[in-house]
C-alpha cells in the first residue's frame, strides 16, 4: 500500500476496503497480508553498556534496556555494536523469519537473553555486516515495526485475472484503478528527462518488426552501491530481493510502471545496438550463467553482432553491470508479445519481464519509463549525467483508438439504468476520453488500454459495468417460450444403464481416468493397439487415451479385491480410436458400458456359478430391461478361429453378441473371462486369486438397434403342465440349439423353459453331456392331458436322437 | 368285551389328554381310529363274537369312536392354539442381528450430483448436450477467442494429442458452446456437463481429470441480470435455501464482460476450510458471450442473424460441489475406483 500511495492518496482507506473494492471492480485480490508482521515482537532496545566477552575475542556482552524493569544481558557477535546505540532486539520467545525461536542461552559461559538483530535477520534488506543501528529518538520497548514506520499491507492479486490487462502489471496501473474507484486524483509522474549532453548517441538498428520500438539512453557517473532503505523496503514488501542500486532501480521501474527495461554496462555494448533475429546454432549466455541455444525465431539484442540480451526475456552475462561500472546504457523497448512468449517458453525462462511483454505492452510507455528511471536514480545519485539525447527508433504505432458506443446497447446488455452522462463519467474516471454525440459515446481509448483489451463497444460496456459494480445489477427472470427440451437418446440410454446396473444388478459405478497407463496395457496384453496419445502426459507412461472402458476397470480389480471378496464395477464412458480419425483430425469416438465382476474362485461347480456366467446374466437382464431380448434371433457366439480376441480375454472363454448395423456385423457386447496369464500379471494370485469376468457393451450399437418395447400377452386361462426333461447330447450341440429343438417339439405349447443342470461324467456316452430343463407347457384353449405330454416327449426323444443323443429322463411335476 | 371297551375308553381318553404335540396326537389317532386301529380291529372282530354281544359291542365301539374323534379334535384345537401362542412368544428375539442384505451397488457421487443439476436445468427448459473429450483446438480455443499464441493458454496446462497441437484433451466444457451454436437455432438454452483435463500435479485438491457443467443461453436481449437470476435459481435448488451471492469482474476470453460468481459459504459464518477462510466460495466463471464467439459459432449460418443476438455463458466445477455435499477431503478419491469410497454414497 505504501507503494500505491506514491501514486494516489490513500488517506482514510483501510486495507480491507481497498482489497474488497479491487476485487469487486477490477481483479481478484487473493491475499491481504501485513508486511513484516513477524517484526511486531521485535522491540527497540538501548545498549547501556558493552564489554568484551571474557572467553571470546569477537563477542561482546551488552546490557540492553528494552523498557522493562531490568535491562537484559545479551551476547552479540556484531563488530558494530556499541554502548549508546538503539538496536532491534528479539527477546526470548520471539520467533524470527525461518521459524527461528529465540531461547535463553549460555554463550561461552555467559548468559544471553535475546538477540540484537541485523537487517538481514529481520528480512528487511541484505545488510549483514553488523547489527541494525536505529535512530536515537525512539522509545525503548516499542515495536520496531511501529517505531520505524514499517507497517504496510501487501495486496496479492491473482495473475490470471490480469491476463488481459497489461496496464495492471505495475503499481501505477493499479493506483489508477484505485483512483477511479475511490474518486481520487492520480498523481502526476515526472516524465521529463534531465538535460542531456551533446555527444552523439549510440547507434541503434532494428532489423525485425518483432521489435516495435527501442530507446537507448547513455547514463554516466553512476555508482554501484546498496539501495536506500525506502527502495529496499518497497522491493522486499513485494517479495523481491534487493541486490544493488542499479538492479533494484531497474526492477523498481518495471514493478512501478509495468515496463521492463535493462541496464547494460556501456563499455560492453560500445559497438552499437543491433536488434535482430537469431541464427541457427547461435548461443547466448544469460545472466543466470546458463548457455542457451537460440534460433531464427528468437529476437536478440546485439552489440555489433554479438548477442548481449535475449530480447524481453533476460540480459546477457557478458554485458552485465559490474561493481566497478560507472556508465550505463539503458534499454527501454517494445517487443512483440508472441515472439517473447515463444522464446521464453522455448528456452524455459519465464521472467518478470517476459510475463509483461507477452501481455502486449503499450509502446507509448517507453520514453516515460526511461525518464522515470533516470529521475528516480537521480534522486539517489544527483551527480549522474546524460551525455547524449536518447536514441528512440522503431516502426511502432500509437495504439490509441476511437470506439463508438451506443448508450442504449450498454444499458440493455447490463440491464441497468445509467444515463449516457453517467456512463461517460465512469469512463472518464478510468482516463478514457469521452464525447457525447446524441445517444452515442465517442470514446478515445488511451494507448495503455488499447493494445489488446479495449477495442470493441462491448469492451467499454465492461468498463462501465465494473465501475458501476456488477454486484449491483439486479437479477432478471429469464422468460422464454416453454417446451420440453430435446433429449439426447444416448444420455437417456446411459441413465437407464446406470440405473439398472447400480440398482438391479447392484454394481458400483466407478469413474476412471481417460488415460490408461502403459503398464496396465502391457499387463493386459493390449499395449500394441493404436491409441490417441498426449504428447505431454502428466507422467511418463500415462500418455495413452483409452479406446475402451474395460481395461480401466480391470485395473481396479486388484486394489478392490484386497478389501472385498466380491468386486462389481461398471462405468459408462467414451473411447477414442485413432484409426477412425476424420478429416479435421478428430479421432473416432465410441460409447461403451464396461462391467467387471470378480470374486474368489467358487467351489460351486454349477454351470452358471462362474463370474462369467453371472456377468452374462447381468448383461442379459440389462438388455431385457432395454427392450433387447436374447431370444429374438440374437445369440451369444463363442469367439475363436478368425475372431479378434482382446488381449485381456481368455480366448477359450470369450463370447460375443453380434448385431447388424447398416448391413455390417458389429459387436453389441463382448464378454469374457479374464485371461489367466493377465490375471497373474495383475497380481490376482494367492489369496487374491479370483474368478474374473469383464464385458464391454456398445451404446452405439444399442442405439442403432430397433426397439422392442414390452408388450402384453393375455394370462393363460388353463393351467399349464410342468415337466422336467434331461437330454444326453454330444458336447458340440449348443444349448441354444437344443432349446430350439425343444421349442419345435412343443409345437407352440412350450410356455417356458429353464435349464437347471449340466452334467458331464460317468454314465454318459463318450463325448456327451446331459442337459436338464424345467419346462412348462400350456395350451390356450384347454387343459393339457397325459396324451399331450406323451406326444411331446415322443417328439423330444426323436429330436434328441436326430442331434446324436438321447432322452435320458423325464418326469412330470405336480 | 364291553369291559374291554370301557378300559380302552379310559386309557385312550387319558392318552389323548396327555398328548403334547400335534404329531403325537396324529400317531395316537392312527393307532386308535386308523384303518388298522384298535376301533377298526374291534369292529372287524364283531362277527366272531357271540350273537348277543354283537349289537352292544357295535354300538359301544361306534360311540367310543365318536367320543374319541371329538376328544382328539378338541385336543388338536387346543394344541394348535398353544402352538400359535408359542409362535407369538418373543423370547430370544433380537432385531439387531444382521439381516440377509442385498449386495451393495450405486451411482457414483458425481453422477448423483450431475443428475441433480441436469434435473434443475431441464426443468427450466435447458437441453443437455454432450461433447467429445478429445477435442479439436479450434473448438477448445480458437473459436472461443483464444488464438494460437494467446497467453491464457499457458494457464490452462493443456494436454496436447499431437505435435501440431490441433487436437487436445479439452481443458473446459466451453467447446460445447461452439458445437451448440453450429447445430441449434436461437433462441436456445443448453447445459453441457462432462469431464475436462488439465496437466496438473495431483494432490488432495488438484486433479488432472475433473468435471464441469457448461451453460449457454443465446437469444435476443439476453442480459447480465438473466445470468445472475439463473445461477441463483440453481444455487437455491442445490442448497435448498437462499444464499447470498456476488458478481465481480473475472477474465475469460470468450465472454465480455466476464465475471466471477461467488456464493456465501453455506458451511460457516466466519471462515472455514471449505471457503479457505474467506466466507466466499468462487462458484463459477461466467459472462456475456463475446460477439466474436457468436460470430465464430454461427459462421456460415444463413438462418441466424448474429447481430441481433446476445447470450450468457457459465461454467462451474462438479467435483467441488460433490466434495462440498459429502464432505470429501481428497479429490483423488473421485477417480480412484475404490469400492471403500464408492459404497459410501448409496443411491
Amino acid at each position: 500500500m505504501k507503494w500505491l500511495a506514491r501514486h494516489v492518496d490513500l488517506e482514510g482507506i483501510t486495507p480491507e476496503d481497498l482489497a474488497r473494492e479491487i476485487t469487486l471492480r477490477t481483479a481478484e485480490v487473493e491475499g491481504l497480508e501485513r508486511f513484516a508482521a513477524h517484526l511486531d515482537d521485535v522491540v527497540v532496545g538501548h545498549v547501556q553498556s558493552r564489554e568484551q566477552h571474557p572467553d571470546a575475542d569477537k563477542l561482546s556482552v551488552c546490557t540492553v534496556d528494552v523498557g522493562g524493569e531490568e535491562p537484559l544481558q545479551i551476547v552479540c557477535g556484531a563488530p558494530n555494536v556499541d554502548a549508546g546505540q538503539n538496536v532491534a532486539v528479539a527477546q526470548v520467545g520471539t520467533r524470527l523469519p525461518g521459524d527461528f525461536k529465540i531461547k535463553k542461552a549460555k554463550i561461552r559461559g555467559v548468559e544471553s537473553r535475546g538477540m540484537i538483530c541485523s537487517v538481514r535477520e529481520l528480512e528487511l534488506g541484505e545488510d549483514h555486516d553488523g547489527i541494525w543501528v536505529l535512530p536515537e529518538d525512539l522509545q525503548r520497548g516499542a515495536s520496531v515495526s511501529e517505531a520505524m514506520d514499517l507497517v504496510d499491507w501487501v495486496i496479492e492479486i491473482d495473475n490470471k485475472s490480469l491476463t488481459h490487462r497489461p496496464d495492471l502489471w505495475g503499481h501505477r496501473g493499479i493506483a489508477a484503478e484505485v483512483a477511479a474507484i475511490f474518486g481520487r486524483e492520480l498523481r502526476e509522474l515526472d516524465t521529463s528527462l534531465p538535460e542531456t549532453g551533446e555527444e552523439p548517441g549510440l547507434p541503434v538498428e532494428i532489423s525485425d518488426l518483432a521489435c516495435g520500438r527501442y530507446l537507448a539512453l547513455a547514463i554516466d557517473d553512476v555508482r554501484v552501491e546498496p539501495s536506500p532503505e525506502w527502495l529496499q523496503r518497497l522491493l522486499l514488501a513485494v517479495g523481491q530481493r534487493p541486490l544493488d542500486l542499479l538492479v533494484d532501480i531497474s526492477n523498481f521501474v518495471m514493478l512501478d510502471l509495468g515496463q521492463p527495461n535493462h541496464l547494460f554496462d556501456r563499455a560492453q555494448v560500445s559497438a552499437g545496438i543491433k536488434v535482430r533475429m537469431g541464427a541457427d546454432g547461435e548461443t547466448i549466455t544469460t545472466l543466470d550463467e546458463e548457455e542457451r541455444k537460440v534460433g531464427i525465431e528468437d529476437l536478440l539484442i546485439c552489440s555489433g553482432d554479438t548477442p548481449v540480451a535475449l530480447a524481453g526475456v533476460m540480459g546477457g552475462e557478458g554485458s552485465k553491470v559490474a561493481p566497478e561500472t560507472t556508465s550505463l546504457l539503458l534499454e527501454v523497448a517494445s517487443f512483440d508479445a508472441t515472439t517473447v512468449r515463444r522464446t521464453a517458453s522455448r528456452v524455459g525462462l519465464r521472467t518478470d519481464s517476459s510475463a509483461r511483454f507477452e501481455k502486449s505492452l503499450d509502446p507509448c510507455m517507453v520514453p516515460d519509463a526511461a525518464a522515470h528511471l533516470v529521475r528516480t536514480l537521480q534522486s539517489i545519485q544527483p551527480d549522474l549525467k546524460l551525455p547524449s539525447a536518447p536514441v528512440d527508433v522503431g516502426a511502432w504505432e500509437d495504439p490509441s483508438k476511437l470506439v463508438s458506443l451506443e448508450g442504449e446497447f450498454a444499458r440493455s446488455l447490463l440491464g441497468v439504468e445509467l444515463s449516457d452522462e453517467e456512463m461517460a463519467e465512469s469512463l472518464r474516471s478510468l482516463r478514457f476520453g469521452v464525447e457525447l454525440d446524441g445517444g452515442v459515446l465517442r470514446v478515445s481509448v488511451p494507448s495503455y488500454r488499447a493494445t489488446k483489451d479495449v477495442g470493441e463497444p462491448v469492451d467499454l460496456v465492461e468498463e462501465i459495468g465494473r465501475m458501476h459494480g456488477y454486484f449491483q445489477i439486479p437479477g432478471k427472470r429469464l422468460i422464454a417460450e416453454v417446451s420440453p427440451p430435446a433429449r439426447d437418446p444416448r444420455q437417456v440410454l446411459t441413465a437407464r444403464i446406470q440405473d439398472r446396473l447400480s440398482g438391479g444388478a447392484r454394481f458400483s459405478e466407478a469413474l476412471c481416468y481417460s488415460f490408461q497407463s502403459d503398464e496396465l496395457l502391457e499387463r493386459l496384453g493390449i499395449a500394441d493397439e493404436p491409441r490417441v496419445r498426449v504428447v505431454n502426459p502428466v507422467a511418463e507412461g500415462e500418455a495413452s487415451v483409452r479406446r475402451s472402458v474395460v481395461p480401466s476397470l480391470l485395473g481396479r480389480v486388484e486394489i478392490n479385491r484386497r478389501n472385498r471378496d466380491e468386486v462389481r464395477l461398471f462405468e459408462v464412458g467414451k473411447g477414442y480410436l485413432p484409426e477412425l480419425t476424420d478429416e479435421r483430425g478428430q479421432p473416432g469416438e465410441i460409447h461403451e458400458a464396461g462391467l467387471v465382476l470378480a470374486s474368489p474362485r467358487s467351489k460351486d461347480a454349477a454351470f452358471n456359478a462362474s463370474a462369467r456366467a453371472r456377468l452374462q446374466g447381468v448383461i442379459e437382464d440389462l438388455l431385457r430391461s432395454l427392450g433387447v431380448s436374447i431370444e429374438a434371433g440374437l445369440r451369444w457366439r463363442a469367439l475363436g478361429g478368425e475372431d479378434l480376441v482382446p488381449g485381456w480375454a481368455n480366448p477359450g472363454r470369450a463370447q460375443v453378441l453380434e448385431v447388424s448395423v447398416d448391413d455390417e456385423c458389429v459387436a453389441l457386447c463382448l464378454l469374457a473371462e479374464l485371461d489367466p496369464g493377465c490375471a497373474r500379471s495383475l497380481g490376482l494370485v494367492d489369496e487374491l486369486a479370483s474368478d474374473v469376468a469383464a464385458a464391454g457393451l456398445s451404446l452405439d450399437a444399442l442405439l442403432s438397434m430397433p426397439k422392442a418395447p414390452a408388450s402384453y400377452r393375455p394370462l393363460p386361462k388353463f393351467p399349464g403342465a410342468k415337466v422336467d426333461v434331461a437330454l444326453s447330447l454330444p458336447v458340440e450341440v449348443a444349448c441354444a440349439d437344443a432349446e430350439l429343438e425343444l421349442e419345435r417339439s412343443g409345437k407352440g405349447l412350450v410356455a417356458s423353459m429353464e435349464l437347471f443342470d449340466v452334467y458331464e461324467g460317468p454314465n454318459l456316452p463318450e463325448g456327451q453331456r446331459s442337459l436338464a430343463w424345467h419346462l412348462v407347457l400350456e395350451a390356450k384353449d384347454r387343459t393339457l392331458d397325459e396324451g399331450d405330454l406323451k406326444k411331446f416327449l415322443g417328439r423330444v426323444e426323436r429330436a434328441a436322437e436326430r442331434l446324436g443323443g438321447a432322452l435320458r429322463r423325464e418326469s412330470t411335476v405336480g | 368285551m364291553l369291559e374291554r371297551l370301557e378300559s380302552l375308553r379310559q386309557d385312550a381318553l387319558a392318552r389323548v389328554a396327555e398328548a403334547t404335540d400335534a404329531e403325537a396326537l396324529r400317531v395316537l389317532e392312527k393307532e386308535l381310529l386308523g384303518k388298522e386301529g384298535v376301533i377298526s380291529e374291534i369292529l372287524a372282530a364283531i362277527p366272531t363274537l357271540p350273537q348277543e354281544e354283537r349289537r352292544d359291542t357295535g354300538r359301544g365301539a361306534n360311540a367310543l369312536k365318536g367320543e374319541l374323534l371329538e376328544a382328539i379334535g378338541s385336543k388338536r384345537a387346543l394344541l394348535d392354539e398353544a402352538l400359535v401362542e408359542a409362535l407369538r412368544d418373543g423370547g430370544g428375539f433380537d432385531p439387531t442381528l444382521p439381516p440377509a442384505t442385498p449386495a451393495r451397488g450405486g451411482l457414483h457421487p458425481i453422477t448423483q450430483v450431475r443428475r441433480e443439476v441436469e434435473a434443475i436445468f431441464t426443468s427450466m427448459g435447458y437441453e443437455v448436450l454432450d461433447g467429445p473429450e478429445v477435442e479439436l483446438d479450434y473448438y477448445n480455443f480458437q473459436a472461443l477467442n483464444v488464438p494460437v499464441d494467446h497467453p491464457s493458454r499457458e494457464l490452462q496446462d493443456t494436454f496436447y494429442c499431437d505435435d501440431s497441437h490441433t487436437v487436445v484433451m479439452r481443458t473446459q466444457t466451453s467447446p460445447v458452446q461452439i458445437r451448440a451454436m453450429e447445430r441449434l437455432k436461437p433462441p436456445f438454452r443448453v447445459i453441457a456437463p462432462g469431464r475436462v483435463f488439465r496437466n496438473e500435479e495431483q494432490d488432495a485438491t488438484h486433479e488432472h481429470t475433473f468435471h464441469q457443467v457448461e451453460g449457454l443461453v443465446v437469444g435476443e436481449d439476453i442480459q447480465v441480470g438473466h445470468l445472475t437470476w439463473t445461477l441463483r435459481r440453481l444455487l437455491n435448488e442445490l442448497f435448498e435455501r437462499e444464499l447470498e451471492v456476488r458478481l465481480r469482474p473475472g477474465y475469460f476470453p470468450f465472454v465480455e464482460p466476464g465475471f466471477e460468481f461467488d456464493v456465501r459459504c453455506p458451511f460457516c459464518e466466519d471462515g472455514c476450510r471449505v471457503c479457505s477462510q474467506t466466507t466466499w466460495i468462487e462458484f463459477c466463471g461466467c459472462g456475456m458471450v463475446q460477439p466474436c464467439v457468436l460470430e465464430a459459432g454461427f459462421s456460415g449460418r444463413e438462418d441466424v442473424d448474429v447481430s441481433k443476438l446476445t447470450g450468457f455463458a457459465f461454467g462451474f466445477g462438479l467435483d467441488r460441489l460433490v466434495m462440498m455435499r459429502f464432505g470429501i477431503d481428497d479429490i483423488r478419491n473421485l477417480m480412484g475406483g475404490d469400492l471403500r469410497f464408492l459404497e459410501q454414497f448409496p443411491c
